[in-house]
């Protein structure tokens, strides 16, 4: 038992606690199933894209996909790795903030960043490899004196591979550790020994994963330098990698803020207005910044012109330009308001024309020469949608099974009651009904 | 007076940071950018002017090669639209839209001197020989990217769309045919000489020399591929300008150089991003003990394990 001065405390903290919508911890959703309707259509999405995985492989990319020689990238390339992924740089972009700028706010919302980014960048991988015409002779990657060190390519598919399998993978580790932590007094000392070894290593592994994402996701932009003249020059700059990580850097930071927000919606968390301000404000100005240096760049590259011409590429220009734009204004505007939902539009607003810029270099202004239409197949979509969807699975399992979802403190005592009273004939998340650290020691685990 | 492990650490990271912004932005020429001519550089000459459009080569081509002629048009000819995953040589019309002139257009791999699919292949599978200058493509490093449609200026390599194993098509100026001797097989049967196979400075001087002649014959009185796109193996004569021909006017400098030029500076040696990397790591080490102190304070302030 404890001392009866720490219950005092832990009492005046516990009445005070209600008021408090501070996110001190992050929390598993919980109260809720997960399997349901939704689950359920996202698994058939991922079952049939693995079967025409299956098909892809024996049939080839021409029967299954709208690829040709003059647009030899589909959207799988192009979507699902150049566009998901930078929506998935939350763990480089709001890592940087917290923990090289120290942002500390944020620290808050890391669980959620690393989470996405892994997700995003594994199931882009994973397309990345079904996409490879000779996805056999991937294993050159362990030779490095077979890399072309030059080749932006080849910077990507290894970089990401890297990345996204070591230090991206290791930062996820804490809250699976977590849970065996708290699963079974037995594990405990395992558990433990492992974090401090972890710990040790942190600053090694958080800095390759910054430096990594930074590098792969600047090469993303100088793929299409190489293809010079066929990307229309609103695009086509030297500063393409620059311009390609500044918008992963407000995209994702739109998509772990309104992820988050949009959870705590669904899932009816508090939120915690002082961290998300702080990402809005972060946002915004890296919006600004990002579209003045855009605009610079048109402006010295005298390919402001191209901007007023009546064709389809103005057209996207200004399509994607306004997007960023609007969502920036009404991001700033959140700030004063305080509205939740002008904040969450301009998260919306702003990734998705960020999502429109990444996706135009390949797809939407590139001029192939002979002129040439690209449009994805229905096979092709139905794989594409099924990586989301496995994405999007995967994040269900693990926000309701893991503590990644930022909560107010009191959400943290509510779970380990309900468990305790409501649920009680749970086993297997018997280990969150013990809230306070210590108290596990007081009965036997594990519910036997 | 021992130094400490930090004074070490700082006194690295201080020579470091100059010493790498000195490798990668001061040196002047990198080795990537320098091209070298290779030493026993052979290619092609095709004189659009005597070019009478038969497409013998086409044929030859295809037998050379060893490929099933491409007869997808009208299941009767051999008769590409383009290149594709069949045709390595193909023979395209170009008539103005007026009909005052027209031209036939041979197109094939120009083996650039320093070729862009090369400079993008992630695992040099596509690489230029460095005695004959012949860019090659070979099975066992090819991952199927297709990054080397996207970076061709002249859109060559073409990609085999059916099939679960496939492969990258391009002409290999007849690789296997050299070895024994013999010329490529489209120069082997050409009946007016319009393309003629040879060393690189034997057919620019051929070259000049028809320009020299008949001034006024061809366009801009220049060889294509003397210097465009930093040089190319593959010479062309025209009456017309070249981009009627589907040769891009690319400037002197070669696609890679002109566009690559900072993404090599910055890894040269990778240099920058060690010294990145290691200030990095020093940042992240002072900031972790201060974010480690304040949650095992909160730890013991809420009672709950800290989350780390």
């Amino acid at each position: 038992m404890t001392s009866t001065a720490a219950n005092v405390d832990r009492a005046v903290v516990r009445k005070n606690e209600r008021n408090n919508e501070r996110w001190e911890r992050a929390v598993p959703v919980y109260g809720f199933p997960v399997i349901n309707g939704f689950f359920v259509g996202l698994s058939v999405l991922v079952v049939v894209a693995l079967a025409l995985t299956a098909y892809r492989e024996l049939a080839g990319l021409g029967p299954v996909s709208g690829m040709n020689d003059a647009f030899g990238w589909g959207i799988w390339k192009t979507f699902n790795v150049m566009v998901l992924t930078a929506l998935g740089s939350g763990a480089f972009a709001v890592g940087i903030a917290a923990w090289v700028f120290r942002r500390k706010n944020l620290h808050a919302l890391m669980r959620m960043a690393l989470l996405t980014s892994f997700l995003a960048y594994a199931c882009g991988l994973a397309l990345l490899g079904i996409d490879a015409g000779r996805p056999w002779n991937f294993y050159w990657i362990v030779f490095p004196w077979r890399w072309n060190m030059h080749s932006p390519l080849a910077e990507v598919a290894i970089c990401m591979s890297i990345y996204a399998m070591i230090p991206l993978a290791l930062e996820n580790i804490p809250p699976v550790l977590e849970r065996l932590w708290y699963f079974d007094s037995r594990l405990r000392p395992g558990v433990e020994k492992i974090e401090k070894r972890l710990h040790y290593f942190y600053p090694w592994i958080i800095a390759a994963a910054y430096l990594l994402p930074g590098m792969h996701q600047s090469s993303l932009g100088a793929l299409m330098l190489l293809a010079g003249e066929r990307v229309h020059p609103l695009w086509q700059t030297p500063w393409l990698p620059v311009l390609y990580l500044g918008a992963a850097t407000f995209m994702s930071f739109g998509c772990v803020a309104g992820t988050t927000m949009l959870c705590c919606l669904v899932w009816k968390r508090g939120m915690d207005m002082d961290v998300l301000d702080e990402a809005a404000r972060i946002t915004a100005w890296l919006i600004f910044g990002w579209l003045g240096l855009r605009l610079l760049d048109i402006l010295f590259r005298g390919a402001l012109a191209t901007a007023f011409h009546f064709d389809r590429f103005a057209g996207v220009f200004w399509l994607e330009m306004l997007m960023i734009a609007v969502g920036g204004v009404l991001l700033l505007r959140s700030l004063r308001t305080h509205d939740k939902g002008s904040m969450f539009a301009g998260y919306v607003l702003s990734s998705a024309g960020g999502m429109i810029y990444r996706f135009s270099p390949t797809t939407l202004a590139f001029r192939p020469n002979p002129e040439a239409l690209y449009f994805p197949a229905t096979i092709e979509i139905l794989v594409s949608l099924g990586f989301i969807s496995l994405g999007v699975v995967g994040f269900l399992v693990a926000v309701k099974r893991l503590a990644i979802l930022p909560a107010p403190l009191y959400e943290w005592h509510d779970m380990a009651s309900y468990f305790r009273f409501r649920r009680p004939y749970i086993r297997w998340t018997g280990y969150f009904k013990y809230g306070y650290y210590g108290e596990n020691e007081e009965e036997p685990a594990s519910g036997d | 007076m021992a130094i400490t492990r930090r004074e070490l650490i700082t006194g690295i990271a201080k020579a470091g940071v100059p010493a790498a912004v000195a490798v990668t932005v001061g040196s002047e020429v990198l080795k990537a950018e320098t091209i070298p001519v290779p030493s026993a550089a052979v290619g092609l000459l095709y004189d659009a002017t005597i070019c009478i459009g038969c497409k013998a080569c086409v044929a030859a081509c295809a037998e050379a090669n060893d490929t099933p002629p491409d007869t997808r048009g009208d299941a009767l000819h051999q008769a590409p639209s383009d290149l594709n995953d069949l045709t390595r040589n193909v023979i395209k019309l170009y008539k103005a839209e007026d009909g005052s002139e027209f031209s036939f257009a041979k197109r094939q791999c120009m083996h650039c001197l320093d070729p862009a699919c090369a400079a993008g292949c992630p695992f040099q599978a596509l690489h230029k020989d460095p005695e004959s200058g012949i860019v090659n493509w070979s099975a066992n490093e090819c991952i199927g990217c297709r990054y080397c449609t996207i970076t061709c200026p002249y859109h060559i390599p073409r990609f085999q769309w059916v099939g679960f194993n496939p492969r990258v098509t391009k002409c290999e100026l007849c690789s296997h045919r050299l070895a024994q001797g013999l010329k490529p097989g489209c120069t082997s049967v050409c009946p007016t000489g319009a393309v003629i196979f040879g060393p690189r400075p034997v057919l620019l001087l051929e070259a000049k020399r028809r320009i020299e002649n008949s001034p006024g014959r061809y366009y801009e009185n220049r060889v294509y591929g003397e210097t465009d796109n930093g040089g190319t193996q593959a010479l062309y004569l025209s009456h017309v300008p070249f981009e009627k021909l589907g040769l891009p006017e690319l400037g002197p400098e070669s696609v890679p150089a002109k566009t690559l030029r900072w993404q090599r500076r910055f890894y040269q040696y990778f240099a920058l991003p060690a010294v990145l990397y290691a200030g990095l790591v020093q940042v992240i080490r002072k900031n972790l003990k201060g974010h480690e102190a304040d949650a095992h304070e909160r730890e013991k302030e809420t009672g709950l394990r800290a989350q780390l």
